[in-house]
């Protein structure tokens, strides 16, 4: 509902269809440093622009264009593109199930979410229920904009992940780095067993990320000692309802603060 | 099993299990639960009335398994009013209105401790009559946390002229409602509005409030769940038994009484249990009941 | 052949030191479209535009800010970024280790091959330890100004770095605010005998990239000036919940 989403079609497995959207796994983390305009501290966003009219230009007035020559361009449309693989542009068909650990990590491209549509919920639970017991990922392909992706759906935490996986002629061959094989003394491998074991941890990944967040943070303290952090303009999200409602919310606000 | 056969307005009614313990702390039973929506149904009815029913059934009490059930059940006394909800694949619904006082008798009688309605009424479902602020408090946050928050709201949307009303949840949050009774609004307003109010105060309250689901965003914090301002969502009724450990009712509270209770600081004496909530509504009755008329217009929307 | 390594470094824990070259270990290619203005089909290009005026900001009028918990940035000019950001080392420190089955795909972003750089009794002794505990070791290192938080795996005969995105970088699932439904044990238990006739063994070599085939067939028959016929995609019918349970008995059926 609050995520945007990427792509909506409907997933399958035998006869069974669920309509689905496909929103972000990923996000901007908290560790980053923004580019901010020195006028007012706005944030900046990147925006297409055309060259000639040194005007910004919106979405419905691009087009995609693939270079045959210099300055030579075919275009081709969201419709002929999707003409493309018809049968694979809105749907994504779970044509195997396999088991989650045969899954070599290396394939593991870019994930995603599936978010059930209306009328579709009872069904997704059951299919994200069902692989979490049996431990299975369902195995599909289907077109999204100008790519074909091969992907694995998963039970995360109750959701169901969709992940992107590499192709195998994209997964380089090792065989010519490879290690040798060489007697190995077992007092070393002991030995490293046990200091290995006594570092062994749960995974928390929060963990890593505030330890991060942290030293950086330590790092602007002498910064932000020497000039004030700056605060920039309200309104800094689209999302935010009416500029109008937002502007006498904040300024019912500081009186609210000034009162207390 | 006991079972007993009563008449009211000429209507026959089954009740069963009277004497079934549903929440073993206080030794209350289906019949203690039945006479407490007797005694208080002259308050709690104008709330239900023609607002599509979920129950929330416990039929061997609080400790035990329960299931909501948004489908009237099937087996229903003729007299039960009914309405048809469309359903989000586009097929129809029976829902039950809880209309008159046998009707809450009978829900009663198949333990429906807790009765959750939407905001909207089953016969204008994208209509809601008021907008929600449903404030619930993360790890580490509590009720009065939750009453900090509702005071500062109350002053927010007061300089936006609108009078809103608090009830406790009757579990560990707050309910802050704004009545509004009009025709135009739909759930795309007031849930815009609520993200917005939410939003306001998570950026000048940061360390008290957040406007995020996620539960490492609500440590310490007083969750806004602005999404429920929704059709298909719904809340607990005021005036409702919760089914906690102790029989413990969605009360409504004055504001006088909120700040009182917040400055004392005591977490302990803000739950109204059910034989408090019957004597108070005896005593000072239906402090929700502007919930019901008043008429207000949501601002810049 | 994975060609040259990429960078070198040493995996470092307690007293161990293992010095390793990195080679990436995935390889993507496909078409490559430009973004154009539809009206003259001139080649568009990015620009950073202020979120409050929406008017393009030149680079002298850009600051970098950090953004704390209060919404306020902390600003930082070219120079102290320089100073913050973290210092190449060679060294891959490996903080601890966890069994390979906790670390879910959400968090992998890159992978890259580890050839030991020197015949290395080290490299496989640990690579032995690794597959015989089924652990993961959890490491971070610096390369080109950037900090890194990775995985060390052992997979077949060779090590593996896989690159780990921060937990605040993955969105939680909580937030998508999914319903919580009501499912039966019946239906689930069909659905489960349904899977495992569905079940294979993962053998990614089956699957093919076709698009890339036929989107260049495509573009072809544009050059050449010929007309394409618009195909609409397919729609599936969703199942509605209360014909689950049948579709999935129909389904058994057929696979069965």
């Amino acid at each position: 509902m609050a995520m945007q989403s990427i792509w909506s079609g409907t997933i399958s497995f035998s006869l069974v269809a669920i309509p689905v959207q496909l929103v972000r796994a990923v996000e901007p983390g908290r560790v980053s440093f923004r580019l901010l305009h020195t006028k007012d501290y706005s944030p900046l966003s990147r925006r297409m622009f055309c060259p000639r009219e040194e005007k910004m230009v919106e979405p419905e007035d691009i087009i995609r264009g693939y270079e045959i020559g210099p300055d030579k361009y075919i275009t081709v449309t969201d419709e002929e593109l999707e003409s493309v693989s018809p049968e694979r542009s809105r749907t994504i068909e779970i044509v195997e199930f396999v088991d989650l650990k045969d899954i070599d990590s290396i394939y593991y491209d870019h994930p995603y979410y599936l978010v059930p549509s209306k009328g579709g919920e009872k069904a997704y639970q059951l299919l994200a229920e069902v692989m979490r017991r049996t431990n299975k990922a369902g195995l599909a392909k289907f077109v999204m904009g100008e790519r074909e992706y091969l992907v694995a759906i998963k039970n995360i935490e109750g959701a169901l992940s969709l992940i992107t996986l590499h192709y195998s002629e994209e997964i380089l061959p090792d065989d010519d780095i490879l290690p040798g094989a060489s007697p190995i003394e077992t007092l070393e491998t002991a030995r490293m067993k046990k200091i290995i074991k006594e570092m062994t941890a749960d995974f928390n990944p929060a963990e890593y990320a505030n330890e991060r967040r942290k030293s950086i943070l330590t790092l602007l303290k002498k910064k932000a000692k020497k000039q004030p952090p700056v605060t920039p303009p309200d309104i800094e999200d689209d999302e935010e309802g009416p500029v109008d409602l937002v502007a006498a919310l904040e300024a019912s606000m500081r009186k609210v603060k000034k009162n207390r | 099993m006991n079972k007993k056969v009563t008449q009211i307005a000429g209507r026959n009614l089954s009740l069963s299990n009277l004497e079934k313990v549903l929440y073993p702390s206080t030794g209350f039973t289906k019949a203690h639960i039945l006479e407490y929506y007797r005694l208080v149904s002259p308050y709690i009815l104008p709330h239900l009335r023609g607002r599509a029913l979920t129950l929330k059934r416990y039929p061997d009490g609080v400790a035990e398994a329960y299931f909501f059930e948004k489908r009237c059940p099937a087996h229903r006394p003729s007299w039960v009013a009914t309405a048809e909800i469309a359903r989000d694949n586009g097929e129809q619904m029976t829902v039950c209105l809880v209309n008159d006082l046998d009707t809450l008798m009978w829900v009663e009688n198949l333990a429906s401790l807790e009765l959750h309605v939407p905001l909207a009424r089953a016969d204008a479902p994208e209509n809601p009559d008021a907008v929600v602020f449903d404030l619930d408090p993360g790890n580490g946050a509590g009720i009065l946390d939750c009453m900090r928050v509702a005071l500062i709201l109350r002053d927010l949307l007061a300089g936006l002229k609108l009078t809103c009303f608090p009830k406790t949840s009757g579990m560990k949050g707050l309910h802050v409602l704004a009545p509004l009774n009009q025709k135009k609004m739909t759930f795309d307003d007031t849930k815009k509005f609520s993200k917005s109010v939410a939003q306001v105060l998570e950026r000048n309250y940061p360390d008290l409030v957040t406007s995020k689901m996620a539960k490492e965003q609500r440590v310490k914090k007083v969750f806004i769940n602005w999404s429920q301002n929704d059709s298909s969502k719904t809340m607990v009724c005021v005036y409702s038994l919760r089914a906690g450990e102790r029989p413990t009712v969605s009360f409504p509270l004055t504001w006088k009484e909120l700040e009182h209770l917040e400055s004392n600081g005591n977490p302990d004496k803000i739950q109204v249990e059910q034989s408090e909530a019957v004597s108070r509504l005896k005593k000072s009755g239906d402090l929700f009941g502007e919930m019901l008329v008043m008429k207000q217009r949501l601002p810049y929307i | 052949m994975t060609g040259r390594a990429i960078w070198k470094g040493n995996l470092h824990f307690g007293v161990i030191d293992i010095a390793v070259k990195l080679h990436t270990a995935v390889k993507e290619e496909h078409i490559q479209f430009h973004l154009l203005h539809k009206k003259d089909h001139l080649k568009l290009k990015q620009q950073m535009i202020c979120a409050h005026e929406k008017v393009p900001v030149p680079p002298e009028e850009q600051i970098r800010g950090f953004k704390q918990d209060d919404g306020r940035y902390v600003l930082v000019t070219p120079s102290e970024l320089e100073e913050i950001l973290p210092q190449d080392s060679r060294v891959i420190s490996i903080l601890e280790f966890v069994k390979t089955s906790q670390i879910d795909p959400r968090y992998i972003t890159r992978s890259y091959y580890l050839e030991p750089d020197n015949p290395s009794r080290a490299y496989l002794t640990l690579a032995a330890a690794l597959t015989d505990l089924d652990v993961e070791g959890i490491c971070t290192w610096t390369m080109r100004k950037r900090s890194y938080l990775g995985a060390l795996q052992m997979s077949g005969k060779i090590l593996r770095l896989n690159t780990l995105r921060y937990a605040d970088e993955v969105v939680p699932v909580s937030s998508l605010d999914l319903p919580h439904m009501s499912i039966s044990e019946k239906e689930l238990h069909i659905a489960s005998d349904l899977i495992s006739h569905l079940t294979a063994s993962f053998e990614p070599q089956k699957f093919e990239n076709e698009h890339e085939k036929k989107l260049r067939q495509l573009i072809d028959k544009k050059a050449r000036g010929e007309k394409i016929v618009i195909l609409r995609p397919r729609r599936l019918k969703p199942t509605s919940p209360d014909k689950l349970l049948q579709t999935l008995e129909a389904s058994l059926k057929k696979v069965a």
